[in-house]
């Protein structure tokens, strides 16, 4: 294993004073990465009043939380950003996850094929799908509608997480497969039952990137969705209206917005610090 | 029955690299066979290909009496060792060992059946439960070697097994392949780049190099009769010194001679260098057939000690010859000799191996 070095100007300071060091780094950063969380939290507590002296006054309230939460249309932008992060996650793990298996165990004109066009995907900026995309879905009938919004995002992490997957399943040795199809197995059963199993760890990775991903996405989402099907990340906006910035609710129905992801990557990220050290 | 034919097999990758040349083996049923060869030679692709896990660019595979060439490695009735072992990481030892007999629809009593046969002889009953990376390498490495005798197959195929294991346990496991194979007679093909492993496991040894079968033969066969120079020089450690040599005929008797040496020539290999009188040959000595000390005159000459390496049993030099290095092994370890001693070397007689130049085919041996 590789000796940490110590930075020689910290070399000469006690174990002591680099502890103490050390924790004030972390504490600064820290603070200055939760400081616009603890804002918005602060700012989701104070009534409508308040909401500019957030660092002043002592007032602090639910209503903003209750008021979200009856609204119906909030409620059904958590409902559908939640079943479009699900489902997204879903469907595209499925295609990029053999998607990059081939790119890691296969050669010639159909992998090769896959690679670049999923390369020139990837090097188009990603705001400049948005209007060819809003075409697409005005032509094919799917504007504003789930699967005009799942089908995009599922292409984008296809395009994004394919090269991750070949990343981790280039780390599994191929000759476990080999011995699967001495074994008995077919190429694809040598996949399932093999390959599979031993990049789980990544997969649960994938999973849990794919979902943020989709669950903070808010390009797409405000070009290609309209009233029928509001998302969290949209909605949220849509307290900027002619009457003015009604700030509380925003920062409710933020902190509430954060609460799943902030869970996920919790207890996600056991998993995503795992696989992505494969 | 199961002899392996292999029948002008070819290996082309792209335009470029041809891996494997007009490759012609037979392998007869139940003998053990060692490919063996530097890296790159073409002897893990030829195994690759008996296996069925690289596609034929040409030629043949028989195994049995059925032609292979376009069946998958599923319905070849074979079983393969892996240089790194390649165990199922997320089952059990066990799991690992039944995963080909449950893929057969085997009735898991007679699963259980075969296992504790396998384990019994590889002594594995304490790791049935464990995963593959809580055991040693070694371990690993006979849970693989179970996973193929369960199966029972036609044909063992063994790809480098014990090049990632330390010498020790390397020697080991030799010993258990050789006992394996002794009781589990069943046709082997043995691939390593080591030529110890080669020549103590095979029944038969098949020296490759640069796609192409140098020779096949018994151990004793490639060892005492190479057919070209780069046979000569990878079959036995220390390798065979060269030396560039002139015949010539003095008297009756052919000698083989350059500035440093002069050497007569047996008379059996006499009739094959009458035709190279005044020509220049490359002749081989082999290191163990060195010995320290005068001799006969026409059979030593003059060497210059270089290194010293004392192993205990034997003492291996290093000496300069006119300007050729020669390696002398086999000298006894209480023998006083220091770098820079000249000394004599003399070489046991009908021990010269005497090789074509350009072609570097034998002359004679």
């Amino acid at each position: 294993m590789a000796m940490v070095r110590t930075p020689l100007m910290f070399a000469r300071l006690p174990v002591g004073g680099r502890r103490l060091l050390f924790g004030l780094a972390i504490t600064g950063i820290c603070l200055a990465v939760a400081f616009p969380v603890l804002w918005l939290i602060l700012t989701s507590l104070r009534p409508e009043s308040g909401v500019y002296y957030v660092h002043r006054g002592t007032e602090f309230t639910l209503a903003s939380y209750a008021e979200v939460l009856l609204d119906e249309r909030l409620v059904q932008a958590f409902i559908n950003s939640a079943l479009i992060s699900t489902l997204a996650t879903i469907f595209s793990l499925l295609v990029t996850v053999s998607s990059g298996y081939m790119l890691s165990r296969f050669r010639g004109p159909a992998a090769q094929t896959w690679f670049g066009t999923i390369y020139v995907f990837r090097c188009v900026p990603y705001i400049s799908w948005v209007l060819p995309l809003y075409f697409v879905a005005q032509s094919w009938g799917i504007y504003d509608t789930y699967i005009g919004l799942l089908l995009p995002h599922i292409a984008v992490h296809i395009c994004f997480f394919s090269w991750l997957m070949k990343g981790f399943f280039d780390g599994i040795d191929p000759s476990m497969e080999h011995a699967a199809l001495i074994d008995g197995c077919t190429r694809w059963g040598a996949f399932i039952r093999v390959a599979l199993p031993s990049a789980i760890p990544a997969i649960s990775a994938l999973a849990v990137l794919c979902w943020l991903f989709t669950w903070n996405e808010f390009l797409f989402a405000l070009i290609l969705t309209g009233n029928k099907v509001p998302v969290i990340t949209v909605v949220m906006a849509q307290f900027v209206t002619e009457m003015g910035l009604r700030w509380n609710l925003m920062a409710a129905t933020a902190v509430m917005a954060l609460v799943p992801a902030f869970l996920l990557a919790l207890f996600g990220q056991k998993y995503v610090i795992r696989g992505l050290r494969i | 029955m199961a002899a392996i034919v292999l029948d002008k097999l070819n290996k082309h990758y792209g335009s470029l690299h041809h891996a494997v040349k007009d490759v012609d083996l037979t392998i007869a049923d139940k003998e053990f066979v060692a490919l063996v060869g530097p890296s790159g030679c073409g002897k893990s692709t030829t195994l690759r290909m008996i296996a069925g896990l690289e596609d034929i660019s040409s030629g043949e595979i028989r195994i049995g009496d059925r032609v292979v060439n376009h069946l998958p490695p599923r319905d070849r009735d074979i079983a393969m060792v892996f240089q790194n072992y390649a165990l199922y990481q997320h089952m059990s030892v066990y799991d690992n060992l039944a995963f080909g007999l449950r893929n057969k629809k085997m009735p898991e009593s007679e699963i259980n059946a075969a296992i504790n046969r396998a384990t019994e002889m590889l002594g594995l009953h304490e790791l049935l439960k464990r995963k593959p990376r809580q055991l040693s390498g070694g371990q690993q490495q006979r849970v693989a070697l179970g996973r193929c005798i369960v199966r029972n197959p036609l044909v063992f195929l063994f790809d480098e097994p014990l090049s990632n294991l330390d010498a020790k346990l390397r020697a080991q496991m030799r010993i258990e392949i050789k006992r394996l194979h002794a009781q589990l007679p069943t046709t082997s093909v043995f691939v390593t780049h080591d030529q110890v492993e080669a020549m103590t496991l095979g029944d038969r040894v098949v020296v490759m190099k640069d796609g192409r079968v140098q020779q096949a033969g018994t151990p004793l066969d490639v060892y005492g009769h190479p057919v070209n120079k780069f046979v000569a020089g990878f079959i036995g450690a220390p390798a065979m010194n060269f030396l560039e040599v002139t015949i010539a005929k003095e008297g009756d008797t052919l000698i083989a001679r350059s500035p440093a040496v002069k050497l007569a020539v047996t008379e059996a290999s006499s009739r094959a260098l009458e035709a190279w009188q005044g020509r220049q040959v490359i002749m081989g000595l082999r290191p163990e057939h060195l010995a320290l000390g005068d001799g006969v005159v026409s059979r030593s000459f003059a060497a210059k000690v270089e290194v010293v390496e004392q192993l205990g049993s034997e003492i291996l030099l290093e000496t300069r010859v006119g300007d050729t290095r020669v390696t002398a092994a086999r000298v006894p370890p209480e023998t006083i000799v220091a770098a820079g001693d000249q000394i004599r070397l003399s070489v046991q007689p009908g021990r010269l191996h005497f090789f074509d130049p350009e072609t570097e085919m034998v002359i004679a041996a």
